[in-house]
């Protein structure tokens, strides 16, 4: 039996956990192609016209998996942590797709809701695994396997791995380069190559090296979190505002691009609060607003001038002019 | 004989060319309408500069920007390539070495660079509206029939601006036909838009950032007198509109030319030969892959200079190790020229 997953939206934080479930079940597991303008531009077609770009990716990449197999993962996800919620379109997901994308092979749409009970979890993948066995102690032992795998993915991460080269199961390719750049964001939208418009081997090709939210580790960014006057409700915003704070707090990083979809409700907040606490403590800040049409020039222009920025600056404090003069002719500026 | 440096910004709506002497001072500037015509332009303006020089002039470096950069490098030789946002900032510095704010309005965008202590601490671009810049208050002075240049003295006249909705340029446009139709003065209509230009620049790209002066104002629209009031009255402050305002890219370009030059110690500027060559572009639909990339190839005749367009850099990179082994055959022959006559 052939599992389709999509590769978009939480494939970039589930999928391990995902696959060796299925597989221990004996499923085979298929993955959609990369994103490529192909996918995209089907899902831009198939999906309501106000949604977001991951949602859009997320519909050509299940278009991209008919045909190939017999089943769709889309788990309906509420809720992933005790008290916290994620996106409301995760909820209606497996429904959006359903009465937008024709032809589809049955879709395996578990709910997954933890925000009262964590218990629930094994409910959810107990429902999930009966589409493929009704052999329940296979599936609990398959149930924890996953739990097992994820959580060697995390501490893989928190090691400072990339989180694509982990998936791919490939030896870190970590370079450390002239500065550090951390990349915040939705990780459908840091991580997708074609969505980010090659943004990390931009970053690698200017000598740059780059951490990721998820190279820091969850106790730091929840102690973080812990501190802001009011509960963060939504899992993945709680990560990434504790990383934020975190990176201003350590000084770690040289500057911090956050990647946000056009639209995305979450992230008008989120991004405003990091780039708030950035933006305090001196961390140059860039927001990188993406959407189907974005055009790779302005985009260039615009990670040429804020890595241009930051050398400019960071050759300032060590370097600082007594008289006024301009600092920047120097042999190895700009 | 007369030794310059060149600097050259293609833009969406305007392509400038600036010669600048060792002291950095503007000996000459070019300003075009770049009519979706990049080539076109740059060769006219090469020619323009040619004829408008000494026979003797030497063309010591060459440094382009602009949203063309990348074909008006190739098509001179550039020595160095940078981004608006840097040439805008190193040319705003040269002109006020303690200036913090540049505020940059030009054909299709709008920036605001902070600076602290003469390095660039802040910029912001204008993202997907392009409400507020040249292009749009161009089509306005159409419209109304009134030539561009007199856009701001209109506004100037105004006793009692009213008030458009400057927050997207479609709804400006539907706000001032209205205020027409209900009989408003022309120059109030103008003044009105000059003022919610400047509202709507501020609250996005100077969203959060701290404006202090001194405040340079530059790019195209900076020719507008109303706008600059409106800026003034809005921020509180004087605003400085150097010489040079609408070529101040350039400007920067040639300062960059001239920093690079002297640090490398040669340039890689092909010469004003380049206007009798016979430049092409050329699109071509890959179809390796399932993005389908327009690549575009740039022709000196039959030659190619340059690929752009590619994700996966199947195309473009072919032209790079052309290019390295260019500039090392170059590099070789400078050095055995040294040694013989050393």
């Amino acid at each position: 039996m052939k599992i389709g997953i999509p590769r978009a939206l939480l494939y970039y934080q589930y999928y391990r956990v995902w696959k060796t479930f299925f597989t221990t079940l004996g499923a085979e597991v298929v993955l959609s192609d990369k994103t490529t303008k192909d996918i995209l531009d089907n899902g831009v077609v198939a999906t309501v016209n106000d949604a977001c770009l991951p949602l859009k990716v997320f519909h050509g990449a299940v278009i991209n998996l008919i045909g190939k197999v017999d089943y769709i993962f889309i788990p309906r996800l509420k809720s992933v942590a005790k008290g916290e919620y994620i996106c409301p379109k995760f909820c209606g997901l497996p429904d959006m797709v359903r009465y937008s994308v024709k032809n589809l092979p049955p879709i395996i749409d578990t709910e997954v809701n933890i925000r009262k009970k964590p218990r629930q979890l094994y409910k959810a993948f107990l429902s999930a695994g009966l589409y493929i066995t009704k052999d329940k102690n296979l599936i609990k032992l398959a149930y924890h396997k996953a739990l097992f795998e994820n959580a060697l993915f995390i501490e893989k991460l928190e090691k400072g791995n990339a989180l694509l080269d982990v998936l791919a199961n490939k030896k870190s390719t970590n370079k450390k380069g002239e500065l550090t750049v951390a990349v915040l964001g939705h990780k459908y939208n840091v991580y997708d190559q074609y969505v980010n418009m090659n943004l990390f081997e931009n970053l690698t090709k200017n000598n740059v090296s780059v951490i990721t939210a998820e190279n820091i580790s969850d106790k730091i960014c929840n102690d973080y979190a812990a501190k802001l006057p009011k509960k963060v409700f939504w899992s993945f915003a709680r990560k990434l505002i504790g990383a934020a704070n975190h990176l201003a707090k350590e000084n770690i990083v040289d500057g911090v691009i956050y990647i946000m979809s056009f639209g995305c409700g979450i992230d008008s907040f989120v991004a405003d609060i990091c780039e708030r606490t950035l933006r305090k403590n001196k961390t140059p800040f860039f927001l990188m607003m993406i959407d189907e049409h974005s055009g790779q020039g302005g985009f260039n222009t615009r990670l040429e001038a804020f890595l241009d920025m930051i050398k400019w600056r960071r050759k300032d404090d060590l370097d600082i002019s007594p008289y006024g003069e301009r600092v920047y002719i120097g042999k190895d500026a700009i | 004989m007369k030794e310059f440096y060149l600097g050259v910004d293609v833009g969406s709506v305007s392509s400038n060319f600036v010669l600048i002497d060792s002291d950095k001072k503007v000996y000459k500037k070019l300003y075009l309408r770049t009519i979706g015509q990049p080539i076109k332009v740059m060769k006219e303006g090469m020619a323009k500069l040619k004829e408008s020089c000494p026979e003797d002039t030497k063309i010591l470096g060459v440094g382009a920007t602009g949203s063309g950069r990348q074909l008006a490098s190739i098509m001179v030789g550039a020595d160095i390539v940078k981004n608006e946002i840097t040439a805008h900032a190193v040319a705003s510095l040269d002109y006020c070495p303690d200036v913090k704010t540049v505020l940059e309005i030009g054909g299709q965008d709008s920036k605001i660079i902070i600076l602290r202590d003469g390095v660039v601490y802040d910029f912001a671009m204008n993202t997907v509206c392009a409400a507020g810049t040249g292009s749009f208050l161009d089509r306005q002075a159409g419209r109304l029939n009134i030539p561009i240049e007199e856009f701001g003295a209109y506004a100037l006249r105004s006793t009692a601006p009213v008030r458009i909705a400057g927050r997207c340029a479609v709804f400006a446009e539907s706000d001032m036909i209205h205020k027409q139709q209900t009989g408003q003065s022309l120059e109030d209509i103008i003044n009105g838009l000059c003022q919610s230009l400047v509202r709507n620049y501020l609250n996005n790209l100077a969203k959060g950032k701290q404006i202090e002066t001194p405040i340079i104002f530059q790019g195209g629209v900076a020719a507008n007198v109303g706008i600059v009031k409106a800026f003034e009255t809005e921020l509180n402050a004087k605003i400085i509109v150097p010489e040079n305002y609408d070529v101040m890219g350039a400007v920067g370009a040639a300062i960059l030319a001239k920093e690079e030059v002297e640090k490398k110690g040669y340039t890689t500027f092909c010469g004003f030969d380049m206007i009798n060559h016979d430049f092409r572009a050329r699109s071509i639909e890959c179809g390796g892959c399932p993005n389908i990339c327009e690549v575009v190839e740039i022709l000196d005749d039959d030659k190619v200079l340059a690929r752009w367009g590619d994700r996966c850099g199947k195309w473009s990179n072919t032209i790079v190790d052309k290019e390295k082994t260019a500039v090392k055959e170059k590099l070789e022959k400078l050095t055995k020229e040294k040694i013989l006559v050393g």
